[in-house]
């Protein structure tokens, strides 16, 4: 039987690199972020802002009112800091790069070297806690556009990394996003000078490859004015049989006229079958609207991590602003995910589209939480939002959560949601025509999937769509 | 909290040695964490806390049951009456049933409230309960017709509160339709009520929640309630004219075949709040729920809707559906909605909607250009969009007599 090997289907990225790490002592202290601030060569106000985060988060409590639970998590019994140590002196070229790491990418679809790519997109590939490689950054230069690892900002750029660093995500927004601005490793940092159009997608891979680290990853984007960004983002981690963290924090600031694009294919270690292992996906990610007529778009594909808890915002300062909000989120056997957005509309104008399909199958709890605010000085502002579930199952949960509020008569805000299962009618429909039962839910959930799946770049979709498939694969039949 | 209080426990009339220890516990409970505020997930639109303490200080209980004004009914259709004052039972003529089919009992404490509540109003309600009235109908009994309570509030009683409580169970294969009637005088007070709602096999509950004349009451009133095989509670708020008002519905359709529907209509003036929360238990399978709440905003006034289904693993073939339109029609208006699913069970059939916005420019200009001016179209529009929800009242009397309370609400508004 098909299913029957699809079911037994293993992680396709599941391996482990073995390579020498270089790590930071065990637990999270003044010492490990004074440590990890060393090893970077940061300038002192770069450390003194980590370690008011670190003052801050002594304070904070971890929030408790998701739907997953968890079980507490040890922050002493982890690495802040993991770096394979060959990456210890910075390779000044692809040519000086650890071969094995070559290799792991390779092996992960995203060869380094620029010949082998497809051309189009630039790559900043981040190992763990240090960024490995950036690809076609000559290209970029000669267009102004910076594309770097965060930690090479801060020494080259820091008039813009201090200018804009904590302004969308504030140090003491709320507990994983404080924890990650006291010890984030590295991250991409991307510039866009006025007047620009990035000629290509750049893009970001994540790899978490050693145990019992977290990784902690910032990334930061601004568009200035009339410019435009696409932005890709990637992730896999090897299969372990414990949790491991990622709180990763991005900003997107978005000036007048300007657009940016973000794209996720979340694809973390799930765990196994009976929810062993996995990867916890706590993630703070939220964009501001900032200049008149700007534009900010979110998409998304999660279907990794035991646990993914993150909702991708907007806030809607400019007049004529617009967020946009792309969600598909699978969850299979045990997982469990609690994802949506917040779009907070302040300008004059503002328009907000939510477009989040969610499935859920095996044991796996699913729940859209949203936010849609519009202010009272957000005249004429529109909002959309569309939620819909799809259950496979009678021991998985679909879960809708919005928050509406509306404070301003020229405004409309619109929301619906549906849960519903796979249409029989359908599904016979596909078996009549020679599809199996597999194919045929493979089909229509992609259909399903399809309104979101279109607002990925080319490259993502193909590799989105397999995604899905995958996914769910073993979960009918 | 400090002087929002000066409460004695021996004004309540029914107050006797026994029942002191247990009210006195209660009542430090509820003190303990005071009113909710927006903290309290279930309050976040609507912070009590903070409205109590900017418009009530030295709040006493009510020891005052005395009236003796004419009692002035309806005269639309004939009805059967209970008669409370101030939130207790006075009075009761059942002249259109028959005898002993439909039973009326004083309460005397907080015995209409289920014990497992946990919520902070309840403690209040259980020190501080003057009892309610007990309505149970009879097996195989349908009312032949409605029954109004005329809830008469008196004149003095500012900064007072007033906790009451009531149950109300229909036996196999009756029928009840029940007005809420709520006449109130000009003074300021609280009041608390918390209510049980028992409807068993094949029955039909419809309620009415329905305000007379604008109050500067301050209302908090908890249904809660169980439906059995194939029974149907059908619930009507329309209760605008209230400085503050949140009613909590909160039904268990444990057998299948039941159906609960819920549907409101409000149209708020100054300085009115009201929230309806609802929370439908899907527990059996094919069961049925439905609820459409609408809310027309003038003023600075705020409508809130937290709306939850659940639905139980067991519970296949469930209809559920959610409705909430607000039309906003001042800029210091506020409307906020939590339409919520949580649903464990996959061949069913759930979705909400919500929609805020202003009146259809369109439609206004369809209509001035018919000869109708500006005010009148918009009073036509508010008037249609309120009216959808009466479709379910069969009753052609009472439904007349509530499209007629209904516009002498949106005149009086604009």
């Amino acid at each position: 039987m098909k299913s029957e090997e699809l079911k037994n289907q293993d992680y396709k990225y599941g391996f482990t690199t073995e390579i020498e790490n270089f790590k930071a002592p065990k637990g999270l202290s003044e010492k490990t972020i004074r440590f990890i601030s060393e090893i970077k060569k940061e300038p002192k106000w770069m450390l003194d802002w980590r370690l008011k985060a670190f003052n801050r988060l002594k304070v904070l409590k971890e929030p408790n009112w998701q739907k997953p639970k968890y079980p507490k998590i040890n922050y002493q019994d982890l690495y802040y800091y993991s770096a394979p140590k060959s990456m210890k002196d910075k390779p000044k070229s692809l040519d000086e790069v650890d071969p094995k790491l070559i290799e792991t990418y390779n092996k992960l679809g995203i060869p380094l070297n620029e010949q082998k790519r497809l051309s189009g997109v630039a790559v900043d590939a981040v190992f763990d806690s240090v960024s490995v490689a950036t690809t076609f950054k000559g290209e970029l230069d000669k267009k102004g556009i910076i594309f770097c690892p965060i930690s090479e900002a801060i020494q080259k750029h820091p008039d813009l990394v201090k200018k804009y660093l904590g302004s969308v995500i504030p140090l003491s927004d709320h507990y994983f996003a404080t924890l990650n601005s006291a010890v984030f490793t590295d991250g991409s940092f991307v510039y866009i000078p006025p007047n620009t159009r990035c000629p290509m997608e750049l893009s970001t891979y994540f790899r978490i490859n050693a145990s019992e680290t977290g990784q902690f990853e910032r990334t930061l984007i601004i568009a200035d004015k009339g410019s435009y960004v696409s932005y890709l983002e990637g992730c896999t981690a090897p299969m372990r049989d414990e949790n491991q963290l990622h709180a990763a924090n991005v900003e997107l600031v978005a000036l007048d006229d300007a657009e940016i694009k973000y794209s996720t294919v979340q694809n973390w270690y799930p765990g196994d079958k009976d929810g062993v292992g996995g990867i916890y996906n706590f993630v703070t990610k939220r964009g501001a609207c900032r200049g008149r007529n700007s534009k900010i778009s979110w998409t998304q594909v999660e279907t990794g991590s035991a646990i993914t808890w993150k909702y991708p915002s907007c806030i809607l300062q400019g007049d004529n602003s617009v967020g946009e909000f792309y969600s598909i989120a699978i969850t299979n056997n045990h997982q469990k995910a609690d994802t949506g957005t917040k779009m907070i509309h302040l300008g004059k104008n503002t328009k907000s589209k939510i477009i989040s399909k969610g499935i859920s199958a095996g044991q796996a709890d699913n729940t859209y939480r949203g936010l849609v605010d519009i202010g009272a000085k957000a005249k004429n502002s529109r909002n959309y939002t569309q939620c819909d579930s799809l259950l496979m199952g009678n021991k998985c949960g679909a879960h809708t959560v919005p928050y509406i509020k509306n404070k301003n008569s020229s405004s409309t805000v619109e929301h619906e949601a549906t849960t519903s299962k796979i249409n029989e009618d359908q599904l016979f429909y596909c078996n009549q025509r020679g599809l199996n039962q597999e194919e045929a839910v493979s089909l229509i959930v992609n259909g399903f999937c399809k309104e979101v799946l279109q607002q990925l770049p080319m490259e993502f979709a193909v590799e989105a769509q397999k995604l899905v498939s995958i996914s769910l694969e073993g979960s009918v039949g | 909290m400090k002087p929002l209080f000066k409460i004695d426990l021996k004004r309540i009339p029914s107050f006797n040695d026994k029942s002191a220890a247990e009210r006195e516990k209660n009542f430090e409970l509820f003190l303990k964490g005071g009113f909710p505020s927006k903290k309290d997930e279930n309050w976040k639109f609507s912070d009590l806390n903070f409205i109590i303490s900017e418009n009530f200080k030295n709040i006493t209980n009510n020891d005052n049951y005395k009236f003796d004004e004419k009692i002035e009914s309806i005269n639309d259709f004939d009805h059967n009456k209970i008669i409370l004052i101030n939130g207790s039972l006075r009075s009761y003529d059942l002249k259109f049933e028959e005898r002993d089919k439909v039973k009326i009992e004083r309460l005397k404490s907080s015995e209409g409230s289920y014990d497992q509540i946990k919520n902070n109003l309840h403690y209040l309600n259980k020190a501080l309960s003057i009892g309610g009235y007990k309505l149970e109908v009879q097996k195989d009994y349908k009312c032949k017709k409605p029954i109004i309570i005329y809830n008469y509030f008196t004149e003095n009683l500012d900064n007072k509160i007033i906790n009451n409580s009531n149950e109300i169970k229909l036996n196999q294969n009756s029928e009840l339709t029940l007005i809420d009637y709520n006449i109130g005088k000009k003074s300021k007070f609280i009041k608390n009520t918390f209510e049980k709602i028992n409807i068993n096999k094949g029955s039909v509950l419809k309620n009415i929640i329905l305000q007379k004349t604008k109050g500067n009451c301050y209302f908090y009133r908890n249904i809660s309630g169980t439906q059995d095989y194939n029974s149907s509670y059908q619930n009507f708020i329309l209760s605008s004219g209230l400085k503050f008002n949140k009613i909590e519905i909160d039904m268990n359709l444990e057998k299948e075949k039941s159906s609960c529907y819920i549907l409101s209509g409000l149209n708020l003036s100054k300085e009115e709040h009201q929230e309806i929360k609802t929370q439908i238990n899907h527990l059996a399978p094919n069961c049925k729920s439905y609820q459409k709440i609408k809310n027309v905003l003038e003023s600075d006034s705020n409508g809130v809707y937290q709306g939850k289904i659940f639905v139980k693993d067991i519970a296949q073939k469930t209809d559920a559906y959610q409705l909430s339109k607000a039309l906003i029609l001042n800029d210091k208006a506020e409307f906020n909605a939590k339409p919520e699913l949580e649903i464990y069970a996959d061949d069913v059939k759930c979705s909400h909607g919500s929609t805020s916005g202003s009146i259809d420019a369109e439609a206004i200009h369809y209509l001035m250009t018919r000869g109708i001016e500006l005010r009148e179209a918009k009073k036509l529009l508010i008037k249609g969009f309120l009216n959808e929800i009466f479709d379910n009242i069969t009753e052609e009397k009472i439904r007349t007599f509530l499209e007629k309370s209904i516009t002498e609400q949106i005149d009086e508004n604009r």
